[in-house]
């Protein structure tokens, strides 16, 4: 539930409307002057690439703020970060590097727990296990890919997330997407959040399934949804269904609002259908020892049949995994392509969530692991606490680390980009078509190495941004937090 | 001014291309467009209020015409055109039929000639060009014009 003022929905309209205006207008002119320019192509008779239409957003909306977007960044991705300087000559349609650098405050990168730059157990092991086991297995898998730095890990996941067994990737988007078609095919169903991240999408595409989409985060219309799929049966034959899967997330990216679990695990129970939870942004970052929603929320991780998560976000390393039965893991071993023919995750990589995980337990022997959780519950509770205050329109509920600002208008997302990077601030902002096209916003993301300096720095940038750009939507003062009613459990 | 706040819960639409129709403001923003069109042609031209609407009403369906019912398929590639084939009002609401944002769409050119063939008398040729458009219009969006192209036009 997003409030916004109403006058603000008639002038984003109006200003999408003007842009896509601007845009034809631009095009009608450019196929005027092309026309009269060239006669013999030498692309006679071939089919055109692009039709024309299907680019038209990323020509003429995307690349007129192409700067707020795609910025090159020169160290790694610790609470301040090098971002690198470019510049353009035509009007943002291309840009060029320099090779200056600013540093600023890094409210934009996926640093749950501050892993992502040099960690005093952790990097000395990566080292080590890059000069053991190089850089690359250069395998696959099943080949000669599997190091014992791997089965190490798919122990080591599946005892911290709390199932029976575990398998690796080497990519958090290949996971969604190569998993997805290897679990469920033709003539089965896929019953997905409506808010659900593009690789779940693109793997729900990819299965051959029917998709069926249900109102985000609302168990009740779920229910309808399987009533009436369940009822119908598959399209035109009226057949049962083989098999249906619900797929929610745990932390909605976007949205930085936890998953309803409970009530939607009841509703799939009570249903026969199977659960498919992504915890990409939840794990390691939620629950009192980093376990994730379900230690949040009180669910039993034997309730949810398949569990994902990435390694991207908390662990500071790059892969993914899926932790389920072990049948279903055995099954996914002959069967996923992503485990028969892409390589295997990078042994650094691996050795890296190792020691986070251990960390995160305790297992390396200090209380690093639980200090980091305190801290990024505490960071993400003040920052936004803060940000209501001071009258922004802050979504996500508490002790997520994932809190978007609301912008609404699109000329306010290239000004708070650019005004908050002159100050020394990073910020990530996102727009249509990745959000529904009202509400783009502004999204920032806590780590646990933020210190309260930067975060009061990193407050202050704000507050003056938003008062330039003119996003402080509520009254400043500390009102009742009509919309903060998802407690924890 | 009064900050009247809307919610807004995101619609299970999938189509980004005509999700956005689904939001609180859409309706007040088109209607709020073709006033101050009124208003811009009537200081531009300097013409009196009834022609002023028959030019709002035949600029209305040139470019309604044109984005509704000719322009096939979406601004963007990552729906892998599926929807190539399908004009932008066959796409509104997943095909349903008879929905409210259809009904609205359907009454808004009927409105616009009662206003402009009111306010210009009814005489010609003002009347038969706001009749052309009206009747172009409202016969594109009937539900059983769905999918159908007369002579294989735009096909």
């Amino acid at each position: 539930m997003v409030r916004l003022p109403y006058l603000t929905a008639l002038t984003t309209l109006f200003s999408y409307g003007l842009l896509f205006a601007f845009g034809q207008m631009r095009d009608f002119f450019r196929k005027l002057i092309d026309w009269s320019k060239s006669k013999g192509k030498d692309l006679k008779g071939y089919a055109p690439i692009c039709l024309g239409l299907e680019d038209f957003y990323t020509r003429r909306l995307y690349l007129r703020i192409q700067d707020c977007f795609s910025r090159p960044i020169a160290s790694a991705p610790d609470a301040w970060i090098d971002v690198v300087e470019r510049y353009s000559n035509d009007h943002n349609k291309t840009l060029h590097r320099t090779s200056n650098t600013t540093k600023c405050l890094n409210l934009g990168s996926y640093n749950y727990l501050g892993f992502a730059a040099a960690d005093e157990y952790c990097t000395p092991l990566v080292i080590e296990s890059l000069k053991k086991y190089s850089a690359s297995t250069c395998s696959v898998r099943v080949d000669g890919g599997t190091t014992n730095l791997h089965s190490e890990l798919e122990e080591l996941v599946a005892r911290f997330v709390g199932k029976p067994a575990a398998i690796l990737f080497g990519m958090g988007y290949v996971t969604n997407s190569a998993i997805i078609p290897a679990l469920v095919g033709k003539g089965g169903l896929i019953i997905s959040d409506s808010l659900n991240h593009n690789s779940i999408v693109n793997g729900a595409r990819g299965s051959g399934a029917s998709v069926r989409v249900f109102q985000h985060n609302s168990p009740s219309h779920l229910e309808e949804v399987l009533r009436e799929q369940i009822a119908e049966g598959q399209p035109r034959t009226h057949r049962p269904w083989k098999k249906i899967i619900v797929i929610v997330e745990g932390i909605y990216s976007m949205e930085g609002e936890l998953c309803n679990l409970p009530e939607i695990i009841a509703v799939c129970k009570k249903y026969k259908a199977y659960t498919y939870l992504d915890e990409a942004h939840s794990i390691g970052a939620v629950g009192k020892s980093g376990r994730g929603v379900c230690e949040l929320l009180g669910v039993d991780t034997a309730d949810v049949d398949i569990m994902m998560g990435t390694f991207t976000k908390s662990f500071g390393s790059c892969g993914g995994y899926i932790a389920a039965s072990k049948e279903i893991i055995q099954y996914l071993r002959y069967t996923c392509p992503a485990h028969l023919y892409a390589t295997s995750m990078s042994p650094p990589a691996v050795q890296q969530v190792i020691s986070a995980i251990k960390v995160i337990l305790g297992e390396d022997g200090s209380n690093r692991g639980a200090q980091k959780l305190a801290s990024i519950r505490e960071n993400s509770n003040f920052f936004r606490s803060e940000l209501q205050k001071m009258g922004f329109e802050v979504l996500g509920d508490n002790d997520s680390p994932v809190m978007p600002i609301m912008l609404y208008n699109p000329a306010k997302i290239p000004a708070f980009s650019r005004e908050c990077l002159r100050r020394n601030v990073a910020v990530v902002t996102v727009a249509f078509p990745a959000t529904p096209l009202l509400l783009a916003r502004a999204r920032i993301c806590i780590s646990a190495s933020h210190t309260r300096e930067d975060l009061m720095k990193g407050l202050d940038v704000i507050s003056k941004v938003g008062d330039l750009v003119g996003i402080k939507y509520f009254p400043a003062e500390p009102p009742k937090h009509v919309e903060q009613d998802k407690k924890t459990l | 001014m009064a900050k009247l706040y809307v919610h807004t819960v995101p619609p299970p639409d999938l189509n980004k291309n005509t999700e956005w129709f689904m939001y609180p403001g859409v309706w007040t923003t088109y209607i709020l467009i073709l006033f101050f069109s009124w208003l811009l042609v009537l200081s531009v031209f300097g013409c009196t209020a009834g022609m002023a609407w028959t030019v709002v009403n035949l600029f209305h369906f040139a470019v309604t015409y044109y984005f509704f019912h000719w322009k096939k398929g979406t601004p963007f590639a990552e729906d892998q055109g599926i929807y190539n084939n399908l004009t932008w009002w066959e796409q509104m609401d997943n095909g349903k039929q008879l929905t409210r944002n259809r009904k609205f769409l359907t009454v808004v050119p009927v409105v616009l000639y009662l206003i402009a063939s009111h306010t210009t008398d009814y005489q010609h040729p003002m009347l038969f060009l706001n009749t052309i458009s009206v009747a172009v219009l409202v016969i594109a969006k009937f539900p059983n014009m769905h999918k159908v192209r007369i002579f294989g036009i735009n096909g």
